[in-house]
């Protein structure tokens, strides 16, 4: 077979992997108002309750939101460093820190999490879950 | 000779390829559009097809994404410096590996569908492998610790993702293809100060926005 049935082919199947990975994507969002922690089912506003606010300086500026640090400190994980921390979006999207990194961290009331010396791509969005691992 | 040509071609479509990528990807970002799908699709396609006919030469078009890469580190608009710097070096040898096996003047792509066919597969191919390659690097260039777990329960959004730059592909080759058969061709005379001119514009704007910003 030749490139000039090859090269078709492949761009076909490669639209169909990325259609339905897409549809996928789609239908397998998990939308909710509360937020996983430890296997407690917690609102924004119960985290906030518990926690302190506090501003950190990001290279995306400064950003303001609740301590990760109280939040884990008070919903009594009895040895925060002793876990790794498994952030998930509602997407899917998923990233695991240490206790030195995600006790740095802010979360906001949009249920984003920001960290001040890491890059963009551990600030996930629109959190369901974190897995204390 | 030749050499001095090519790495000067190589500086130009880098520098070009990075100040689309800060200036017109962050009017783009801004705007909410999926900009990494949209920039790896046109734009980042357009520069590595378009200097290929041009210069001919293997290799040229990875060295144009370390210059764009590095244009991209010094972008003041986006945070996320080093995982889109490493995603276009990432692109430019993907592209290489796809292309490995094609003619540089494109006449292997003699028909519309095998254009938009090739656009489809460079497109998609460029930003997934680029996308999967920050994942993986980023972390580990930042100190942090990469875990392939991650990377996995989220591989369905990254193939998903790159449905918008597959579909910009299909247009987006023929069009290179097209616009490459104008003949941009420079005596040395002027091909040295145009270059370099050019490049250091893309330079200056980029890094004087990142004092300003």
């Amino acid at each position: 077979m030749g490139k000039e049935k090859i090269i078709p082919i492949f761009a076909i199947i490669l639209l169909v992997v990325a259609g339905s990975s897409a549809a996928y994507v789609y239908t397998s969002q998990v939308d909710k108002e509360t937020i996983t922690l430890n296997n407690r089912e917690y609102t924004i506003d119960q985290l906030f309750l518990l926690s302190e606010q506090k501003t950190i300086q990001t290279v995306e500026g400064e950003k303001t939101g609740n301590s990760v640090e109280s939040i884990i400190n008070k919903i009594g994980i009895a040895c925060p460093s002793c876990y790794n921390y498994t952030i998930i979006g509602k997407d899917g999207y998923q990233q695991t820190v240490e206790w030195e990194i995600m006790k740095t961290g802010v979360l906001t009331d949009l249920k984003r999490i920001y960290f001040p010396d890491t890059p963009k791509k551990f600030w996930v969005r629109d959190i369901i879950e974190i897995e204390v691992n | 000779m030749e050499k001095l040509k090519l790495i000067a071609g190589i500086v130009l479509f880098g520098s070009l390829w990075g100040f689309s990528e800060v200036i017109i990807g962050s009017a783009i970002n801004d705007a909410g559009l999926p900009t990494g799908a949209i920039m790896t699709g046109f734009f980042a396609l357009f520069f590595l097809a378009f200097s290929r006919k041009m210069y001919r030469k293997p290799g040229m078009q990875f060295g144009m994404s370390l210059v764009a890469g590095s244009l991209k580190l010094f972008n003041p608009f986006v945070g996320c410096h080093l995982c889109s710097a490493i995603a276009i070096m990432a692109e430019g040898a993907i592209f290489e590996i796809i292309w490995y096996r094609m003619s540089y003047d494109f006449r292997d792509l003699n028909s519309i569908r095998m254009k938009s066919s090739m656009g489809i597969i460079t497109a998609y191919l460029t930003y997934i492998g680029g996308y999967i390659v920050t994942q993986v690097l980023t972390p580990i260039a930042s100190g942090a610790t990469f875990y392939i777990e991650n990377l996995i329960v989220f591989l369905p959004n990254i193939f998903g993702s790159g449905l918008i730059a597959a579909i910009i592909g299909i247009v987006a080759l023929p069009i290179t293809i097209l616009l490459s058969e104008i003949d941009l061709s420079l005596k040395d005379t002027l091909y040295y100060p145009t270059t370099l001119g050019i490049s250091i514009l893309c330079w200056v704007t980029v890094i004087g926005n990142w004092f300003i910003a």
